[in-house]
C-alpha cells in the first residue's frame, strides 16, 4: 500500500488576539457585593485571569470567554451582558465572512478540522458554493476501518497533459513519448495573492509550506528572489513579466512555469520546451462567456494545463454573470463533448474559502484547486483591505516570521486534507481523479428547483429569477 | 492638521455604537496620519477603563480622547456615564504622578446628530 499522505501540524498561537464573536459588558456600578459573585464561577477563570493586550487595547475578558453565559444569567443584578463585538461584525465582507475567516483562524492555529458542536446553523441554500450538496449517502456505512484507519483514500492528482492513446512501430517499438506529469498528494497548489502587504515574508512561508505539503506555491516572476532558490522545486513561476527574460538555467531547473494566455502562447510553450522537456506548462486566464471555447482552442492545440482564475468572489471577467462553479461545470462538460477532457487539466481559482469549495469545485470538474485568501487569513489577515489603500496591516503582516506562516498554513492544509477525507468517505470514492466532474453524486439548487417548479408555472424563487 | 499638533501622537477611544461603518470610514485618517493616529473602537463607551487609558499614555500618546455617545443614548444604559466616571478617576491619578489632567479627554457627543469617525476626528485634531 503506498505510504500515506500525512501533514505534520503543530499549535501556532496567532501573534495578535483574535477579533472575537462576541463581548462582554460588565458593570462594577450597583453592585450587590454578593458573598460569591458569578464571577468567581466562571469555569475557564476569565474574570480572574482578565489582562489587556495593549497593542490592541484588547481586554481578554472578550477573547478568553467561551460564551457559556453562566455568569450573565446568574448574576442576581444583571450587571453582566454579552454583545456581538461589532469589530467581529466588521470583518471580511459579504463573500469573506466574519465566520469564514474565524473558522480557517482556528485551523490554522490548531490544524483540526471545524466542528460546530450543535449541528449546522447554516442557511438551508445559498448563492455560491452553497446552491450545491454533496451525496453523502455513504456517510451511514463508515468503511470498517474508518478513513483516517486502514482505508486509504488517495487525494492524489497528476498534472499535466495525458496521451489518449500509445503508438507503436511495426516492429511493436513504443514511439509514442508520454508528456511529462507532475503529482500532488492533495488537489490543492498555492495562488497568488490579489493583494497583500509587502514584505518577503509571506512568500517564504507560502514556498516553506508549500515544500512541507508536497505541492506547489505560485511566484510572480518579478517576485523571485535568490533567498527562494532552495524553493524552486516547489514553484509555479509565473511568467507575466517576460518569458525572454528567464534564464536558460532558470527554466531548465523549474518543474512548471505558468503563462499568461496570449496569442502565441503555444508558441511559447514549445520555446520553454525546446530548453526543457520535462517542463509542465500551465496556461492562465480569467474565466469569461469564452472560457469554454477558449480552453478547447488550447486543449487542441497541445496546452497542457489550464489554470482558470477568478476573482476573489469567484466571478469571472465583469460581464460573465456565471459563478465560479458553474462556469468551470460548464467548461468540463464542453471539452468532453469536444473529447478533449481527458487530455488537459484544469485548475480552478478564485472565490476558493472552505475546504468543502475544494471538493465542489473537483465535482463540478476541475482536477485541482489553486488557493489565495484563506492562505493569508491563515496567517492572521482580517480581509481588510487596508493594504491595498496603502495603509498599514492592523497585523503587521509585513513583518512575519516566515516559518511561523507556514506552520499555520500547513496546520490549515492538514485541516482541509482531512475534511476531503470526510467528503470523500461519506461519498464511497476513494480516490480523487474519480471524483473530478462526478456531477452526478452532487444536486444543484438552482436546477433542482426548475425541475420541480418550472412544471407547475413558477418562476425561480431564488434571485428572482 | 494644524502645525502645532505636527508629530503629537493621539489615542482615540470611541463607543463604536456612534458610527456603524466605522471601520471604512476612518481610512481616510488612517492613510493620511499613520501611525500617528490610533483607533480604539470599543462595544460600548463605559468599558473603558483606567488601565486602557493609563496604556494609551504608556504607549507614547500625547492626548488620549474618549468619545461616547449621547447622554441618554447609550445602547446599555449607563455606559457614557460610566466612561465620565472612569475618566475623571484616571484624570485624578495621572495628575497625582505629575502628568497633565488635559492629556485624557471626554467628549460627549450632542444628541440628533449623524456622527462618522474621520468627520469627528479632523474636528478633533482641528
Ligand atoms: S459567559 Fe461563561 S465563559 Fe464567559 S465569562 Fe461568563 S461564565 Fe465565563
Ligand atoms: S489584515 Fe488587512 S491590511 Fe493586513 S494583509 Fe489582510 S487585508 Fe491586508
Amino acid at each position: 500500500m503506498a505510504h500515506k499522505y500525512h501533514i505534520l501540524t503543530s499549535p501556532t498561537p496567532a501573534r495578535f488576539k483574535p477579533i472575537t464573536k462576541a463581548g462582554i459588558i460588565a458593570w462594577e456600578e450597583g453592585c450587590l457585593k454578593c458573598a460569591r459573585c458569578v464571577k468567581k464561577d466562571c469555569v475557564y477563570k476569565v474574570y480572574e485571569k482578565r489582562s489587556l493586550d495593549s497593542r490592541q487595547m484588547l481586554d481578554s475578558l472578550d477573547t478568553a470567554c467561551m460564551d457559556c453565559f453562566r455568569c450573565v444569567q446568574n448574576c442576581p443584578n444583571r450587571l453582566i451582558q454579552k454583545s456581538i463585538n461589532p469589530l467581529y461584525k466588521a470583518l471580511g465582507d459579504n463573500y469573506w465572512t466574519p465566520e469564514i475567516i474565524e473558522n480557517i483562524w482556528n485551523q490554522a492555529e490548531n490544524g483540526r478540522v471545524p466542528v460546530s458542536g450543535g449541528g449546522y446553523h447554516g442557511p438551508f441554500s445559498g448563492p455560491g458554493f452553497d446552491a450545491m450538496w454533496t451525496d453523502m449517502s455513504e456517510i451511514v456505512r463508515p468503511t470498517r476501518d474508518g478513513i483516517h484507519g486502514r482505508e486509504y483514500i488517495s487525494t492524489t492528482v497528476d498534472l499535466g497533459r495525458k496521451l489518449m492513446s500509445l503508438e507503436f512501430d511495426s516492429g511493436g517499438k513504443l514511439i509514442s513519448s508520454p508528456p511529462p506529469l507532475v503529482e500532488i498528494p492533495l488537489p490543492v497548489i498555492f495562488d497568488v495573492l490579489p493583494w497583500s502587504p509587502g514584505g518577503k515574508g509571506i512568500n517564504l512561508a507560502f514556498l516553506e509550506a508549500a515544500r512541507n505539503t508536497r505541492t506547489f506555491a505560485v511566484i510572480h516572476q518579478a517576485d523571485f528572489m535568490t533567498d527562494m532558490d532552495e524553493y524552486v522545486p516547489n514553484i509555479i513561476l509565473f511568467a507575466d513579466d517576460d518569458v525572454l527574460k528567464l534564464s536558460k538555467e532558470m527554466i531548465r531547473r523549474l518543474k512548471i512555469i505558468e503563462l499568461p494566455d496570449s496569442g502565441n502562447v503555444m508558441a511559447i510553450q514549445e520555446h520553454l520546451k525546446k530548453i526543457n522537456p520535462a517542463l509542465v506548462i500551465f496556461i492562465r486566464f480569467r474565466l469569461s462567456r469564452n472560457a469554454s471555447v477558449r480552453a478547447a482552442a488550447l486543449a487542441k492545440e497541445g496546452a497542457e494545463v489550464i489554470h482558470l482564475t477568478a476573482n476573489e468572489n469567484g466571478m469571472g471577467k465583469a460581464e460573465d454573470p456565471l459563478f465560479i462553479k458553474d462556469r468551470i461545470r460548464q467548461i468540463h462538460s464542453h471539452l468532453i463533448e469536444a473529447g478533449l477532457r481527458d487530455e488537459v487539466t484544469l485548475i480552478g481559482s478564485g472565490g476558493v474559502a472552505m475546504a468543502e469549495h475544494v471538493a465542489k469545485l473537483v465535482i463540478c470538474g476541475a482536477d485541482a484547486v489553486a488557493v489565495d485568501i484563506p492562505l493569508l487569513v491563515a496567517m492572521e489577515c482580517r480581509v481588510c483591505r487596508r493594504c491595498t489603500e496603502g495603509i498599514s496591516c492592523p497585523v503587521d503582516l509585513e513583518n512575519i516570521d516566515y516559518a511561523w506562516g507556514a506552520s499555520r498554513i500547513r496546520n490549515l492544509i492538514s485541516g482541509w486534507h482531512n475534511q476531503l477525507l470526510e467528503v470523500m468517505g461519506a461519498m464511497g470514492i476513494r480516490e480523487i481523479r474519480r471524483m473530478r466532474g462526478e456531477m452526478g453524486r452532487a444536486m444543484f439548487f438552482e436546477e433542482l428547483e426548475k425541475e420541480i417548479f418550472s412544471g407547475m408555472g413558477i418562476k425561480g424563487l431564488i434571485n428572482g429569477k | 492638521m494644524k502645525k502645532t499638533n505636527a508629530g503629537k501622537k493621539y489615542a482615540i477611544f470611541f463607543c463604536q455604537q456612534i458610527d456603524k461603518n466605522q471601520d471604512v470610514n476612518r481610512r481616510s485618517i488612517e492613510k493620511e496620519f499613520g501611525p500617528q493616529i490610533r483607533f480604539f473602537p470599543i462595544p460600548c463607551s463605559g468599558r473603558i477603563e483606567p488601565l486602557h487609558l493609563m496604556r494609551a499614555i504608556e504607549s507614547g500618546a500625547d492626548k488620549v480622547y474618549v468619545v461616547t455617545c449621547p447622554e441618554g443614548a447609550c445602547r446599555y444604559r449607563e455606559g457614557n456615564i460610566r466612561a465620565r466616571k472612569r475618566l475623571l478617576y484616571t484624570q485624578n491619578l495621572i495628575e497625582e504622578i505629575g502628568l497633565e489632567r488635559g492629556m485624557l479627554e471626554l467628549i460627549r457627543l450632542k444628541a440628533g446628530n449623524n456622527y462618522t469617525v474621520d468627520k469627528l476626528t479632523r474636528e478633533l485634531l482641528g
